[in-house]
């Protein structure tokens, strides 16, 4: 009598798949999803976060575009800016203007800085085809301003995507959308609880990969990869090093490369948290299922959502406690600020942050990136010292 | 009674120690350096290190902790990764317990390290990406003279009238040689040329880490280098830099000491913290 055979994926499969999609800066899965039923749509957005419950709920498959990495050469696109501007606005023109994006039929620029901003506007003038939509998002978070600013916003959006689609986006649609997001978001946090109770059978850089995948995949998908690699990871026998735990952050919008991320684990430390991916994990809990789904969407935002320099935080004293609650969370040893040269927010915002975990004595380093740096040895360097400091010298 | 071992994967050498250590008592049980010569580093480093134990009847699973420095943080088997200037302050301490700076010069780079009595870098600073101040230039330099490797330090010490040369860039400095040869100058001053300029540089380097309140200890490779350690003593003379520096007959093992030593203090650590398990 023959057993039946249960198909086993390892951990260096999904990863191997996950490096795949990582590099295909043509987006081939998105371009055959859309391909494979007539009248779908493909919606492009941009960090940090997007509503993606609507493009779903509308047909659509949203996708993170997340600059070009350090694998695109940028040559026209560093003749719409400045050389003190980051990189992600040069090399996502360079993704629009090598025909790379042409078969995105809308694009959502939402509100982190006013580069964005005007790269929004800039889409508009390049791409007229293509609706392109610069995303508000509240900055006041009580429900009677900010919550019906919201609602109004995620109307507009909802209506721009049912005009793209040619279907209605009923209510209905949008709470399965929530539903399946709700699940997506529930991996994910219980990849990063796994990687922060046991960050040697979870390499940062290869959460980095799973989760990069979550901006091409459809988020059906995203989810049974998220959970084959959890049950692969948990079943990998990998060595544990004596590393010091670090939270990074300040990465949330143009992407580090992956060697850096490579990096700062060869130099000793565990990442044991990260926003690399906010739009992943922005609602910290399940969005309600009952009521008005567009009124649920507007209250998470509100109440139930993650922090990070790119969103207001009108009470000082709160200011940067989301790091410390994050570092307590985790077990952290200390924090990494990594962050893309020229980033207002996260570099603005960095000292600010700074003062909160000196007082809280969390200890810290910074350093700058490019989504195209190269040289990786300082990053060690330093990193490396980091690490060692706090095995050395740090008290519990 | 707790037993460590610092492995020190280096560009040009592989060093690796055994220690047993008791609270402050410290026993040295083995040493051993391999040049890697066109090898597998980490091939190298992994048999270097068995045939350690073996010569000492160990097993890898008698060791409490094995620490890496260098670049042996890809190794496989090894516990944890300590960074070059903390293995090397530490290192140097334990060879000479009046330093309080040092200078590891090795195949690839040059750094400047300051440290407290316990070890705990203070500073450092390191030599540019140029390759002209390390042990790899010095090397091929040698090669091109058709000079032996351990005969450089005795050679650059005879030379009376040393040549300058470029102390930025090594391209220049293998072209200012060639033009030496083709003059006719002795192989001993083109060394002594080539040891004043790498000292030059160092000394600058050195200057650059803050007050050091005692020896500067040169660890790593070149510090075996009479001629340098020598050209160091004098380029320290000439900045007005009033720390004696100097070298110790176990130098090139000061950065696998640290490790084996920090690994030590870390094992130690760990279990007054009752967080053994993380160093499994």
């Amino acid at each position: 009598m023959s057993t039946p055979v249960t198909e086993i994926i390892t951990v260096t499969e999904i990863i191997a798949r996950c490096q795949a999609l990582f590099d295909d800066l043509n987006f081939t899965y998105a371009r055959e999803w859309k391909a494979a039923v007539p009248g779908r749509i493909v919606v492009g957005y941009m960090p940090f976060y997007v509503p993606r419950e609507l493009i779903h709920a509308a047909g659509g498959l949203p996708l993170g575009v997340l600059g070009g990495g350090e694998q695109l050469e940028v040559i026209q696109g560093d003749a719409y800016y400045q050389s003190y501007i980051c990189r992600i606005p040069r090399s996502t023109i360079e993704l629009g203007v090598t025909n790379r994006l042409d078969f995105v039929d809308a694009m959502l620029f939402p509100s982190i800085c006013d580069v964005i901003r005007n790269l929004s506007g800039m889409w508009k003038i390049m791409f007229p085809k293509v609706r392109s939509r610069y995303f508000d998002v509240p900055q006041n978070f009580s429900d009677g301003v900010g919550g019906t600013f919201y609602i109004h916003e995620l109307t507009e959006l909802r209506e721009m995507l049912a005009e793209a689609s040619g279907r209605a986006v009923t209510d209905a649609a949008i709470r399965a959308s929530i539903a399946l997001y709700n699940e997506n978001r529930a991996l994910v946090r219980e990849v990063y609880a796994f990687r922060a109770r046991q960050p040697w059978k979870a390499p940062s850089a290869e959460v980095y990969l799973l989760m990069r995948a979550g901006m091409v995949l459809a988020v059906e998908e995203h989810s049974r990869m998220l959970r084959e690699y959890l049950d692969a990871a948990a079943a990998a026998d990998r060595p544990r090093r004596d590393n010091s735990r670090v939270v990074v952050t300040g990465a949330f919008c143009e992407q580090p490369p992956l060697n850096l991320i490579k990096s700062i684990e060869l130099s000793g430390c565990y990442i044991v948290d990260d926003d690399f991916m906010l739009v992943n994990r922005w609602e910290q809990s399940d969005v309600s299922l009952d009521g008005d789904p567009v009124a649920n969407l507007a209250q998470a935002y509100l109440h139930n959502s993650a922090n990070t320099s790119a969103k207001y935080e009108p009470d000082p004293a709160q200011k940067g406690l989301y790091l410390v609650a994050a570092v307590k969370r985790t077990r952290a040893e200390g924090v990494i600020f990594a962050s893309p040269s020229f980033c207002d927010p996260a570099l603005l915002e960095r000292p600010m942050l700074q003062r909160v975990l000196a007082a809280h004595d969390i200890p810290f380093i910074a350093f700058k990136y490019a989504e195209n740096s190269g040289q990786m040895q300082p990053i060690r360097e330093q990193a490396g010292t980091f690490a060692d400091s706090i095995k050395l010298w740090s008290t519990p | 009674m707790t037993r460590t071992a610092g492995i020190d994967v280096g560009t040009g050498a592989v060093k690796t120690v055994i220690f047993e250590t008791d609270g402050a008592a410290t026993n040295w049980l083995i040493k051993r350096v391999d040049r890697v010569r066109q090898r597998d580093p980490y091939q190298l480093a992994t048999e270097t290190y068995h045939t350690a134990l073996e010569e000492l009847g160990m097993r890898h699973g008698d060791l409490d902790y094995v620490a890496t420095t260098g670049e042996g943080e890809s190794l496989s088997f090894h516990t944890g990764h300590f960074y070059s200037m903390t293995t090397h302050a530490r290192g140097a301490i334990y060879l000479d317990p009046e330093a309080r700076g040092a200078l590891d010069v090795g195949a690839l780079h040059g750094r400047a390290i300051r440290m407290d009595g316990r070890g705990k870098v203070l500073s450092y600073k390191m030599t540019s990406q140029c390759a002209s101040g390390s042990g790899q230039f010095l090397e091929n330099i040698s090669r091109y003279l058709g000079i032996a490797q351990d005969e450089i330090g005795a050679l650059s010490k005879q030379g009376t009238s040393p040549e300058k040369v470029s102390g930025i860039c090594a391209v220049l400095a293998e072209t200012d040689v060639i033009n030496m040869v083709s003059r006719g100058i002795s192989a001993a001053n083109i060394l002594r040329g080539i040891h004043s300029s790498m000292a030059d540089r160092l000394a600058k380097l050195i200057k650059t880490i803050g007050s050091v309140d005692g020896v500067v200890l040169m660890t790593g490779g070149l510090a075996h280098d009479e001629g340098l350690v020598a050209a160091m003593q004098e380029a320290m003379r000439q900045e007005k830099v009033q720390w004696p520096v100097r070298n110790h007959p176990d130098s090139i093992y000061a950065g696998a000491i640290g490790a084996a030593l920090w690994g030590a203090f870390r094992h130690e650590k760990l279990a007054r913290e009752e967080a053994l398990e993380q160093a499994a």
